[in-house]
C-alpha cells in the first residue's frame, strides 16, 4: 500500500497523462464506433435480411482475441493511437449495432401504425417517435460498449499508444504488483465512471443529450488538434521497451544526439511495447531507434541463429550481421553491461565463503538452498544447462515466483538465487553476483537498432551513438535501475547524471 | 362521402374481405359493428390505406383513394387506435399536436390548439398539457387519443373499437364525449365496435358485418325492428340478454315498499349498481307510480325468482 502511494506520489504526472490517454483514446473509438454504428442500425432496421447478416459480421469481428487483431494491423497501419483506435471501434461497434437495432425493431407496433396512420414523414417518425423510443436501449448499447472499450484499452500500451496499460503492462514485465494495482483500478474505476455518466446521459432529453455528445466531441477534436500543432512528430523517434533500463537508454541517447547535433529534434517513447511490437514498428518506420539485447536478437528475431555462441563479441557479430542481411537494419556496436541470467548470493555469505564465481560454488554445493525462478529452473540455458556445465549439485533448488525470491535470500530462506544481472533488487538487497567464468549463459548486451535507412541519411548518429560502446558497467546500469525502480526517480534525470558525471556532455 | 366498391382483401389462408360495397355519407356518424373476424377493422384501416385492397376501389369525396398522396390523404384523416397508443416519449400537449407538427404549423399554434382541445373534453390545460402519457388514467388517456385525432380538424375521424379496454363508466362518458364531439365538429367520424349497444347508442348509420359481409345496412332503429336476417336478429338478442336487469324491472316485478323518501338511485341503473348502492343501506328509486325503497332482500327475491323461471 505504501509503494502504491509512495508511486502515486513521485509519478502522479505521469499516471494522470496516462488516464487522459486512455480517456483519450477510449472516447475517440466509441464515438467513432456510434458513429458508424447507429447510422447503419437505422440503414438497416427495415432491412431485416441484411441485418441479420451484419449482425454476424459484428458477431465474428467480436471473438477475434484483441492481440491478434492488433497484430493484423500493424503491417497494415503501422502502431500506436491509429490502430488502437480501430481495434476498439471494430469492438464496440457489435454492442452499439445490436442494441440500436433490436431497440428500433421491438417498438411496439401500436406506436408505429399510429405514426403511420397520421402521416408523419419518415424523418419526423425516426426522430421524434422511434429513436427517442429505442433510446434506452440505445444508451446501454454504448454503456456495454464503454466498458468493453476502457478495459480492451489497457492492450493499446502494446503498441504504443499509452495509457493505463502502461502501467499493467510495465507491473507484469517487472514484477512490480503495485504499478499493476495503479493500471488495473484505474482502469476499472473510469469504467465505473464512464457508465455512470452514460447512464446520466441516457436520463436527459433526446436533444440535451445530442447537445451534450456534440460538446464532447468538439472538446475532444480540439485537444486532439492542439497536441497535433502542439507537438509536430517530427525529427527522431526513439523508442525502448518497458521497464527502467530501456528508459534510461533512450534517453541517453536522446541527451548524445541532442547535444551532438542540436538542430535534431528527438521524441523518447518510453514503455513503447514488447519485443515483436517493437521490432514491426521499426521496420514499418513508425519509430527510428530502439535499444536491442544481442541474445534476443538470435533468440527471436532473426531465423536460423538459434544456437547463440556463449562469447559476446561472437554474438554481437552474428546479430549484426543476420539484422543486415535479412532486414536491412543497422546494429550500432554494445555497450558494456550485460543483462543475463546470473547467480547472486548476499554479500555475508559471499566473504565468509570466499565466493567469488560460479566455479567457486562447488566447493560448498551441500550448503547450497537454491530459490529459482520456474523458467530457470527448466531451461536448458537456465540450471540444467549450469549444472552440467559447472558439474554443480545444489543441496535443494526450490522454484518461486521472480518476485518472492529476492525476498527470500533477503529473509534467509535459501542462499543463491538466479536473476538478471542488471536487477535494481542487487543494490537493494546488497547482493553479490558471481563470475560466470565458464560463460555458461548466453550474452545479452544492449545496444541501439535502426533501420540502415536512417543511417545513411544521418552518418553522423552512429559516431555519436558509438560513444557508449563498451562503455555503461553492469554495476553502472544496476545503480540506475535502483534508483530509477526503487528510489522511483525520473528516468531522464537519472540518464543525464550519469552522462554529465561520465563527461560526455562537455 | 366514402364509397367502397367491390372491395376484397384477400390474406393468404382466409378471405377479410368479399366483394364489398358500402356508402359512408358525408358527416355522419357510421358504425361498423360485428364480432371479431368480420372484417371491421380492415375495413377501417383501408380509408386510411393501412391496409390496401386486394381487389375494388374505395373513392372518397369522388376521387379514388390510390389517387391520393399517401400523406396528404391521411393528414386529412385522424386516427383513434383501440389502446390508444399515445407516444410514451412525448408530453400530452406533443402527442395532440404531432399531426399538426407533420403539418408544419407553427410551435405556438400547435399549442394553443391542444390546450384549446384539452378544455374541450374537461382536461385543465394547466395541469394535463405537459404531463406524460403514463401520468394520466385509462379514461383520461382515452380521451387524448380522441382530441389527438381532432388536432388538424380532418374531415373524417377513423375509431377503431377505442373504448373496449375501458370500464363501465368510463365508457359512457367517453360515448357521451364522442358524440357531443360530432355534433359540435361536424366531421365524418367512422367507429368500429363488436358492442351492439355501443353500436346502437351511437350510430347514425349501422353496418352489422359477419365474415366479411355486410349483412345489414341501417339506422339503429330499422335494425332492431327489421333484423335483414338470422344473423342480425341473433347478434341483438345475445347482446341483449347479456345486459343485467335494470332497478326498474326490479321495482316493476313488485318489490319494495313505498316511500316520500328523496330517490337516492337512477330507475335505469343496473342491478349491478342496485346491489352495491344497498350494502350502505336500503336504497329509494323513483318510479312513474312514486318513489320506492327497495332493501337487500328484495334484490335477492328478484334474483332467486327469476333464476327459478
Amino acid at each position: 500500500m505504501s509503494a502504491i502511494l509512495h508511486i502515486l506520489k513521485t509519478q502522479g504526472g505521469d499516471i494522470v497523462h496516462a488516464i487522459g490517454q486512455h480517456i483519450g483514446l477510449s472516447l475517440i473509438s466509441l464515438l467513432i464506433a456510434a458513429v458508424i454504428a447507429i447510422p447503419l442500425a437505422i440503414l438497416l432496421m427495415n432491412h431485416k435480411r441484411a441485418a441479420g447478416v451484419m449482425l454476424q459480421i459484428t458477431s465474428i469481428l467480436q471473438t477475434i482475441p484483441s492481440l491478434a487483431l492488433l497484430g493484423i494491423l500493424i503491417p497494415i497501419v503501422g502502431i500506436g493511437t491509429v490502430p488502437s483506435v480501430i481495434a476498439l471501434v471494430i469492438y464496440a461497434v457489435m454492442p452499439i449495432f445490436q442494441n440500436t437495432y433490436s431497440g428500433l425493431t421491438t417498438i411496439d407496433p401500436n406506436y408505429e401504425e399510429a405514426a403511420t396512420a397520421f402521416g408523419l414523414s419518415r424523418r419526423m417518425k425516426l426522430f421524434r417517435i422511434e429513436l427517442p423510443l429505442a433510446m434506452p436501449m440505445i444508451i446501454s448499447g454504448i454503456r456495454i460498449a464503454t466498458v468493453l472499450i476502457i478495459g480492451t484499452a489497457t492492450l493499446a500500451a502494446l503498441i504504443g499508444a499509452g495509457g493505463l496499460g502502461t502501467y499493467i503492462l510495465l507491473g507484469i514485465e517487472t514484477n512490480n504488483n503495485p504499478l499493476l494495482i495503479i493500471g488495473a483500478v484505474l482502469s476499472a474505476i473510469l469504467a465505473l465512471v464512464f457508465g455512470a455518466a452514460i447512464d446520466w446521459l441516457g436520463r436527459l432529453s433526446f436533444k440535451k443529450a445530442g447537445i451534450v455528445l456534440a460538446t464532447v466531441v468538439v472538446l475532444i477534436g480540439g485537444f486532439a488538434g492542439y497536441r497535433k500543432i502542439a507537438n509536430p512528430e517530427t525529427g527522431i523517434t526513439i523508442a525502448g521497451k518497458m521497464g527502467s533500463e530501456p528508459e534510461i537508454l533512450i534517453n541517453m541517447y536522446k541527451d548524445l544526439i541532442e547535444h551532438d547535433h542540436p538542430r535534431m529534434k528527438v521524441t523518447t517513447k518510453a514503455n513503447f511495447g514488447g519485443t515483436s511490437f517493437l521490432f514491426k514498428a521499426l521496420k514499418s518506420g513508425s519509430i527510428d531507434i530502439y535499444p536491442e539485447f544481442t541474445g534476443t536478437v538470435l533468440e527471436s528475431l532473426v531465423k536460423g541463429e538459434k544456437s547463440a555462441s556463449h562469447d559476446p563479441a561472437r554474438t554481437y557479430q552474428v546479430a549484426q550481421k543476420a539484422l543486415k542481411s535479412q532486414y536491412r537494419m543497422a546494429y550500432l556496436k554494445p555497450m558494456k553491461y550485460q543483462n543475463g541470467y546470473d547467480l547472486a548470493v548476499t554479500k555475508q555469505f559471499a566473504k565468509a565463503n570466499n565466493l567469488k564465481t560460479i566455479s567457486d560454488l562447488i566447493a560448498v554445493e551441500g550448503k547450497i538452498h537454491a530459490g529459482f525462478d520456474p523458467d530457470f529452473y527448466q531451461l536448458k540455458d537456465g540450471y540444467p544447462g549450469l549444472s552440467k556445465t559447472y558439474g554443480l549439485k545444489f543441496a535443494s533448488a526450490k522454484t518461486m515466483e521472480p518476485s518472492i525470491r529476492y525476498k527470500a535470500i533477503a529473509n534467509g530462506k535459501v542462499n543463491l538465487v538466479d536473476g538478471y544481472t542488471t536487477d535494481p533488487e542487487i543494490q537493494e538487497y546488497h547482493l553479490v553476483v558471481l563470475k560466470d567464468d565458464r560463460n555458461f549463459f548466453p550474452p545479452y548486451q544492449g545496444a541501439p537498432l535502426m533501420t540502415e535507412k536512417l543511417i545513411t541519411e544521418h552518418p553522423e548518429l552512429k559516431t555519436t551513438l558509438n560513444k557508449l560502446a563498451g562503455k555503461v558497467t553492469t554495476t553502472d546500469m544496476q545503480k540506475m535501475n535502483y534508483l530509477v525502480t526503487v528510489k522511483h526517480e525520473k528516468a531522464a534525470t537519472v540518464a543525464r547524471q550519469y552522462l554529465k558525471s561520465h563527461g560526455y556532455l562537455n | 362521402m366514402i364509397e367502397f366498391r367491390n372491395v376484397t382483401k384477400q390474406y393468404a389462408h382466409n378471405q377479410a374481405l368479399d366483394r364489398l360495397n358500402l356508402t359512408i355519407p358525408s358527416r355522419d356518424f357510421f358504425v361498423l359493428v360485428g364480432p371479431s373476424g368480420s372484417g371491421k377493422t380492415t375495413t377501417l384501416k383501408m380509408l386510411n390505406r393501412l391496409i390496401e385492397p386486394t381487389d375494388g376501389d374505395i373513392y372518397f369525396d369522388d376521387r379514388r383513394l390510390i389517387d391520393y398522396d399517401l400523406k396528404q390523404l391521411r393528414r386529412q384523416m385522424g386516427y383513434v387506435l383501440q389502446n390508444i397508443a399515445l407516444f410514451p416519449n412525448l408530453n400530452i400537449q406533443d402527442n395532440i399536436a404531432i399531426q399538426a407538427e407533420s403539418l408544419g404549423w407553427p410551435r405556438k399554434r400547435r399549442i394553443e390548439r391542444a390546450r384549446e382541445l384539452l378544455a374541450q373534453v374537461d382536461l385543465d390545460p394547466d395541469q394535463y398539457a405537459t404531463r406524460m402519457p403514463s401520468e394520466l388514467s385509462g379514461g383520461e388517456q382515452q380521451r387524448v387519443g380522441i382530441i389527438r385525432a381532432l388536432a388538424i380538424k380532418p374531415k373524417v375521424v377513423l375509431m377503431d373499437e377505442p373504448f373496449s379496454a375501458l370500464d363501465p363508466i368510463s365508457r359512457k362518458q367517453l360515448q357521451d364525449l364522442v358524440l357531443r364531439l360530432h355534433q359540435e365538429l361536424k366531421m365524418t367520424f367512422v367507429f368500429v365496435t363488436h358492442d351492439m349497444h355501443e353500436a346502437l347508442r351511437l350510430g347514425q348509420h349501422i353496418a352489422v358485418m359477419r365474415l366479411g359481409h355486410i349483412q345489414q345496412v341501417g339506422t339503429g332503429e330499422d335494425i332492431i325492428r327489421h333484423p335483414a336476417n338470422d344473423f342480425v336478429r341473433g347478434f341483438f338478442q345475445v347482446e341483449t340478454a347479456a345486459r343485467p336487469d335494470a332497478v326498474s324491472d326490479v321495482v316493476l316485478a313488485g318489490y319494495g315498499t313505498a316511500t316520500s323518501d328523496t330517490p337516492t338511485l337512477d330507475a335505469t341503473a343496473t342491478v349491478n349498481e342496485l346491489a352495491a348502492d344497498l350494502r350502505q343501506g336500503p336504497v329509494v328509486v323513483a318510479t312513474p307510480d312514486g318513489n320506492r325503497q327497495l332493501q337487500t332482500t328484495d334484490l335477492l327475491d328478484f334474483l332467486a325468482t327469476k333464476e327459478a323461471d
